[in-house]
């Protein structure tokens, strides 16, 4: 069969030597015969032999590719090879491990367990978490993008989660033990109050003064979840800067991105499938529009750039405008919130709730804005997106900034609490703000496309797209609020868990029922480091807040009493024996900080180096491959112009005879 | 359906849970969905095979591009017509499984993309790719100045010996730097 298929591609070479005789390019090296015989190569063939003998039931060992079998502990499972192979495979090895003796072949199979218990293990584990289902569901129908919105969305839910355990054994039980429950008179009780956070709440665990007594157990378990949080942030936003990083300018893979892994094989819907298909058509045109966008950019003439850069400072003239305006909007809802006066208790309520609104409002309004703005800026669609977005970042953590600000600095008899109650507010507000975007706005607009689909209205309107980031944004700045929150309102966590579950199903809702997706391919990693980064500047926001208000912190009503944040810890050391203060004295005392300091410096040093190390072999590595490609293309490329050669000699022979 | 064919023996259900990527669950769903696909009289045959049209009803791969050549690619039917047998059918799921690791996945990925299964990606595999992608028909492709574009670009970027062509070590370069493909290359029934 070898013969049949070598002659045949003989055949090939010779008719087109014939079409076009002497030309070399006139055929790919890849297509002639002594290709296909070389080992790389000869891998694949062997192993389509293989697939197509294996069925008489012959085991031919000898047929598996040597490149395939090289690892004999590897799983089997992890071999690229059909199921009788495996089978096959498994029985060869099962012989080889009857062969090596009893000791080995124990620790072989102790191995195989070990890792079976594992790959168990780590089922169990993915097994709990939840919405499974649902996320598939979503998956098929809108691609990985939107899933990947909600698989953000339960990890906070799970952080929020953990955070809640540890205030339940940190801060919660030890009060509740040292705290009688007479001391909590439940007079007042209205529902204002929940909305309020005021009343009946005041007093309650909601809030940090009602943990008095118990400073050092508050204070770890904060600082455990602050900890814990920054961690886990750091540790995922790494991993996605890893890949940013390799993604970026050293191994520029852009297009290639974009065909290998282009579709989405989870899609099941055809709808979504066609809508997937126009996606990448468009995200393919849209980067030859780019390369050819950027040649144009380089071929612009002095007077369009400098009435470009005209248009874009106006632009961004705007833009600060608007920002300074809503500052400045927030303040005055601020200060009007703050007059005391008596009214109806809904107009007390409306008043109370002036600030969450006009945050809300401000965030729902202005990132559109922005949007429209960077259109006439004359960038590319992919910076005019990041331009928007990193706005919208900007306005939303500077209007939380801006209310924590004012907060801090009115002075109030118990300024935690009041601190705690704002963000409480926030919170609840944020829920209602969402709840009523889902079912009074997206939903309203989407029955009103299904009623009415010819109507002008309806299609004015048209149908809501769900944009990812913006939503991903709204979440962070949730995050940011719990965190900012968490120290003078303690329960906080487990109310935006509770808070977040809903988000949850409320979305679930708006996807599934009201929503097309997004007329933009989103690419999960390339996202997720901006996001994570976003959640690291609310959870620095969080701290910088709470290292401020620690030190200016006079009369507090919480666990402190008179003390600051520091004071107690000295206190704390002063009673403890004296061997561990003599310890802990030595960490912070400035010799052990130097070592430490200069450990650091080396071990840094260290991996730069390395780094440096590897990215130069990576280019000798690739300098090597291709060089030995354009060896084996020359020689290629030599053997089949001597079997040329040899070929017509022999035909001139023939016809000699 | 009938219940009595799709009895599973425990020695066998046991030894695909050690060579596949699958837990008991989804082996045993897939046997379901399976026996669901084959024609009556084929049951009671040694090895049954469900022809390639068959397996394309399936909801999991109607609308997917690929899904002859991934037939193709599982198959080990003599005659290269795309049939499953119940253990190929497994193999599919167990590379498009969740837990599947990403050299499988882009193992298969990288056949699935060889149309022509000669070993490499060569311009007219990633024009078919690309053609797949963007839809086949008239309107939906794009223009032949802008295929060249677009494949002179790939090659540039992922061609990294420079001889024309990406291989397999070549394309699984470009997918080992994306933690993208594992969860976006995936079927689950």
């Amino acid at each position: 069969m070898a013969d049949e298929q070598r002659s045949t591609s003989f055949q090939r070479l010779s008719s087109d030597s014939t079409v076009s005789t002497g030309s070399d390019d006139s055929y790919e090296y890849y297509q002639t015969d002594i290709y296909e015989q070389l080992p790389s190569t000869l891998t694949k063939r062997r192993w389509q032999q293989v697939e197509q003998t294996y069925e008489v039931g012959s085991c031919e060992y000898d047929l598996l590719p040597p490149s395939i079998d090289r690892d004999p502990h590897q799983p089997l499972n992890m071999l690229p090879l059909c199921m009788q192979e495996k089978r096959n495979l498994r029985d060869r090895r099962h012989q080889e491990r009857l062969r090596i003796g009893f000791w080995a072949s124990w620790r072989q199979s102790q191995q195989i367990a070990r890792r079976r218990l594992r790959e168990q293990v780590g089922r169990f584990f993915s097994g709990l978490l939840p919405w499974k289902h649902t996320l598939h569901k979503i998956e098929g129908r809108f691609g990985v993008g939107v899933k990947a919105y909600f698989v953000f969305l339960r990890y906070l839910i799970c952080l929020n989660l953990l955070n809640c355990a540890i205030i339940t054994g940190f801060v919660l039980v030890p009060s509740l033990y040292h705290k009688s429950w007479e001391d909590y008179k439940s007079d007042n009780k209205s529902i204002l109050h929940i909305f309020l956070g005021s009343g009946f709440l005041e007093g309650s665990p909601l809030f940090y003064g009602f943990y008095q007594k118990i400073p050092l157990f508050f204070h770890t378990g904060m600082g455990t979840i602050l900890f814990l949080s920054l961690i886990m942030i750091v540790r995922r936003m790494v991993v996605g800067y890893k890949h940013m990083w390799l993604m970026g300018k050293h191994f520029s893979l852009n297009v290639s991105y974009k065909v290998f892994y282009g579709w989405d094989f989870c899609i099941q819907d055809p709808q979504a499938a066609s809508l997937e298909h126009s996606f990448i058509r468009n995200e393919l045109k849209m980067d030859l529009e780019e390369q050819r966008f950027r040649q144009k950019v380089s071929e612009r003439s002095m007077k369009q750039w400098a009435c470009l850069y005209f248009l874009r400072g106006i632009l961004n003239f705007v833009v600060v405008v608007l920002l300074c305006g809503s500052f400045t909007l927030i303040y005055y809802a601020i200060i009007s919130a703050e007059k005391k006066e008596s009214f109806h208790w809904t107009v007390k309520l409306l008043m109370n709730y002036l600030p969450p609104i006009t945050i809300t409002v401000v965030n729902f309004l202005l990132p559109h804005v922005f949007s429209r703005i960077s259109m006439f800026e004359d960038y590319f669609l992919t910076t005019q997106l990041n331009l928007t977005l990193v706005r919208s970042i900007f306005l939303k953590l500077g209007t939380l900034a801006i209310y924590i600000i004012f907060i801090t600095i009115q002075n109030n008899t118990c300024a935690e609490n009041e601190f705690g109650k704002e963000m409480y507010k926030l919170t609840i507000f944020q829920l209602l703000a969402c709840f009523c975007n889902t079912f009074l706005i997206v939903y309203l607009k989407r029955l009103l496309a299904e009623k009415y689909p010819s109507s002008k209205l309806a299609r004015m309107i048209g149908i809501q797209e769900f944009v990812i980031p913006l939503n991903v944004l709204d979440l962070v700045y949730s995050q940011t609020v719990t965190w900012v929150g968490v120290f003078y309102c303690p329960l906080l966590p487990g109310i935006s868990t509770i808070k977040l579950l809903a988000i949850f199903y409320m979305k679930k809702f708006t996807v599934m029922r009201c929503c097309v997706p997004a007329q933009r391919l989103f690419r999960t990693s390339s996202s997720a480091v901006l996001f994570h980064f976003m959640l690291l500047l609310g959870l620095i926001m969080s701290f910088v807040t709470i290292g401020v208000n620690s030190i200016r912190s006079d009369a507090g009503c919480g666990p402190l009493g008179n003390d600051t944040m520091y004071s107690v810890m000295d206190k704390f050391v002063k009673t403890l024996p004296i061997s561990a203060q003599t310890t802990i004295s030595y960490i912070t005392s400035e010799a052990f900080i130097f070592a430490l300091i200069l450990a650091e410096i080396i071990i840094l040093t260290s991996f730069v180096s390395h780094g440096r190390a590897n990215r130069k072999t990576i280019e000798r590595l690739k300098d090597m491959l291709v060089m030995c490609s354009s060896d084996k293309r020359y020689l290629v490329k030599q053997h089949s112009t001597w079997l040329r050669q040899r070929y017509r000699s022999s035909e001139t022979e023939a016809l000699g005879k | 359906m009938g219940t009595k064919a799709s009895k599973l023996p425990k020695d066998l259900l046991s030894e695909y849970q050690e060579l596949t990527f699958l837990t008991k669950q989804e082996i045993l769903l897939a046997h379901k969905r399976y026996n669901e696909l084959l024609a009556g009289e084929d049951r009671h045959l040694p090895s049954p095979r469900v022809p390639m049209s068959k397996i394309l009803t399936l909801p999991e791969l109607k609308s997917n591009p690929f899904r002859k050549r991934i037939c193709y690619v599982f198959s080990t039917s003599e005659l290269r017509d795309g049939s499953l047998t119940f253990e190929d059918f497994l193999d599919l799921l167990s590379a498009f499984s969740d837990s599947a690791t990403l050299e499988i996945k882009s193992h298969y990925a990288f056949r699935i993309f060889d149309f022509d299964d000669d070993g490499t990606l060569d311009p007219g595999d990633l024009e078919m790719l690309v053609n797949c992608l963007t839809g086949d028909t008239e309107d939906t492709r794009l223009t032949p100045e802008e295929m060249r574009q677009l494949i002179n670009n790939i090659l540039e970027e992922s061609d990294i010996d420079k001889d024309g062509t990406v291989n397999l070590s070549e394309f699984q370069h470009v997918i080992s730097r994306s933690p993208d493909f594992v969860s976006s290359f995936k079927i689950v029934l």
